[in-house]
């Protein structure tokens, strides 16, 4: 289509029974994307993934792929392809014949569907693999065979449902490389569904946020981290420090709260009342004591090029989470520091909750 | 926990195996004795009574019939228990449970019971007596059986799999053949002999419904009821090898079945 879109859910709602899995969602997904589904277990994320597979049928809404509605055709005659969380290989099957599996049930002719397996064998670095059994395979090649017999057929949509979360993290991480590579090299559509956000920032063209079965905010990596929309997504893609705020009145750079706070913020608006004040733990620094809100280090963690620490700040009524890189000095357990941020990164959302 | 010997644990394994198996190897070794004696001291060596048995026109035609009888049984109880199996295997109703439960009932029932109510229905229906009723009646007898042993089986394929398999294009029925038949044929297979085997030997419920014929079991009856000689040790020998030859097969093809499943189950493990 001439906008880009290749898939389109809309006004989609699923219920089992009496509960609503899935409220509303409306979503594009462009041609050659690699969008990623995320949120915590039971938000909606692979619902919506199983709907697009068509392994079932929303109670409401439209699937849409390529202009054509396909909400209601099953999944054998859809031209998507799935990876699943566990490995799906046949054990009766050789790794060439699972490969081939769906070239064969498409009555692919025989020199293509050789010549076509050992080229996605290839692309997933199994060559020669062809006459192994699943059970002789490692957990890593296992999911790679998986991604073959899905990738073969040239899927529309590449669907890949937490595909990384049953392999130890080593492997993770050598497969995250894996896919960004295919999705460059195949440059087609990937959907992922993931509850781990860093994979989500590390794979994604967009993200898509999901909460008890709502879509709560939709974009880039980057957007989602610096923009988060809710007190949750914030704290749900990467750390964040979510300060219980009420304010009573605002300035140009910082707003004051009910217990006489003044806080730094480089857009306070004008909205009062009660707010979450978001920060993440990379944007706090440790000032000398004395300021407004002084709090003492409890806990304090190496990480390599930085600290964590952890500091209990009577003022803000928190536990303020920080990382601070060591070039910019550290803290020891028991120290009293004062907690300060830069007003650039301290994000103000209204407490709707 | 520490095993140790004891002697009255011993005596009564001794005692149990040897009141089983002692009367087949009494049977067996009759069978080839050359008088018409039928108990010690062992007179000597002859294949006589294999002779007279494979001579006889009688017991001739009973192995046929029960071969034929039997063969038909586990075809037929094959295809339907295959299919009540696999239904009730991928179903999510909740009316499943009970109406599984009805497949299995049958087992319960005795086969007295079984071979008179089977013998009211067919002769109220003016059904006549033939190999064709008793096919139908061991197929009544045999099918809870073979319906558990392949439900087993087929209940053990993961749903993801038949999803994966739908996935990549399969239909239902391509899915079935390619995906689950294959894996499960092994299972599929000793099952079928395990009712081959009941059927071959079965003699209460084909008493009552078979008509004219006679199947392996009753000519050996009805001979009884003549004489008793070696001849009844041979025939039941011949039936105890085909019984042997039979099950046999199907150890093999479970524990190959097994073995895979199993290997596959501790790599899946190992990688945890």
């Amino acid at each position: 289509m001439s906008d880009g879109t290749l898939l389109s859910l809309q006004g989609v709602t699923h219920r089992y029974g009496d509960t609503e899995v899935l409220t509303d969602l409306n979503l594009d997904v462009m041609d050659g994307e690699f969008l990623t589904f995320l949120g915590p277990s039971g938000c909606g994320k692979t619902t919506t993934l199983r709907a697009v597979a068509g392994f079932l049928t929303p109670s409401e809404g439209r699937v849409v792929l390529d202009g054509k509605e396909i909400t209601t055709v099953p999944p054998y005659r859809r031209p998507v392809n799935m990876v699943f969380q566990q490995s799906t290989l046949f054990p009766h099957l050789d790794v060439g014949r699972n490969v081939a599996f769906g070239l064969r049930v498409a009555k692919t002719p025989k020199p293509e569907i050789r010549s076509r397996v050992a080229e996605v064998l290839a692309l997933v670095r199994l060559e020669g693999f062809e006459s192994r059994r699943p059970s002789e395979l490692s957990g890593g090649q296992r999911q790679r065979v998986n991604l073959a017999r899905a990738l073969v057929n040239r899927p529309r949509v590449l669907l890949l449902d937490e595909p990384l979360s049953a392999l130890d993290l080593k492997i993770r991480l050598e497969m995250e490389a894996e896919l960004r590579r295919l999705h460059h090299e195949l440059g087609s559509t990937f959907i992922y569904v993931t509850h781990d956000q860093r994979e989500a920032l590390a794979l994604s063209d967009r993200i898509a946020v999901f909460n008890k079965g709502r879509m709560i905010q939709l974009g880039d990596a980057e957007s989602i981290y610096r923009e988060p929309s809710s007190d949750f997504a914030a704290s749900f893609v990467g750390d964040a420090n979510v300060f219980k705020i009420e304010i009573v009145s605002t300035g140009d750079d910082h707003v004051v709260t009910a217990e006489g706070l003044r806080l730094p913020v480089a857009e306070p608006g004008e909205s009062l009342g009660p707010h979450h004040l978001i920060v993440r733990p990379e944007d706090i620094r440790f000032g000398p004591r004395g300021g407004s809100l002084e709090a003492e280090v409890s806990d304090s963690a190496f990480r390599g090029s930085a600290h964590t620490y952890r500091a209990a700040c009577a003022a803000l009524d928190a536990v303020v989470k920080a990382e601070i890189p060591d070039e910019l000095g550290s803290a020891d357990v028991g120290d009293v520091v004062t907690i300060t941020w830069n007003p650039d990164r301290a994000r103000l959302l209204p407490n709707t909750g | 926990m520490e095993t140790r010997r004891s002697i009255p644990t011993a005596v009564v394994t001794g005692a149990a195996l040897f009141f089983l198996f002692a009367p087949l190897i009494f049977v067996v070794m009759f069978s080839f004795h050359s008088t018409t004696s039928l108990t010690l001291p062992f007179e000597g060596f002859s294949l006589r009574w294999y002779r007279e048995v494979v001579d006889d026109e009688s017991v001739r035609r009973g192995l046929l019939t029960s071969l034929r009888v039997a063969t038909l049984t586990a075809a037929v109880t094959f295809v339907l228990g295959t299919a009540a199996a696999y239904g009730v295997s991928r179903s999510t109703s909740r009316l499943t449970g009970p109406a599984a439960a009805l497949f299995v009932a049958p087992i319960a029932m005795p086969a007295l019971i079984l071979g008179v109510s089977l013998l009211s229905f067919f002769s109220e229906r003016d059904v006549s007596l033939s190999t064709t009723t008793v096919v139908i009646a061991h197929t009544v007898f045999v099918m809870p059986i073979f319906y558990v042993v392949a439900y087993t089986a087929l209940s053990r394929i993961e749903e993801a799999q038949l999803e994966a398999a739908a996935d990549l294009g399969a239909t239902p029925w391509y899915r079935f053949r390619h995906v689950v038949f294959r894996q499960v044929l092994p299972v599929l297979a000793a099952g079928a002999a395990l009712t081959f085997i009941i059927s071959f030997d079965e003699f209460i419920i084909t008493f009552f419904v078979i008509g004219n014929d006679s199947t392996l079991p009753m000519v050996i009856f009805s001979r009884l009821r003549r004489t008793i000689d070696p001849s009844i040790n041979a025939i039941s020998s011949m039936l105890l090898f085909v019984n042997l030859f039979v099950w046999l097969i199907a150890v093999i093809f479970t524990v190959r079945a097994e073995g895979r499943r199993r290997r596959d189950v501790a790599r899946q493990i190992e990688d945890l």
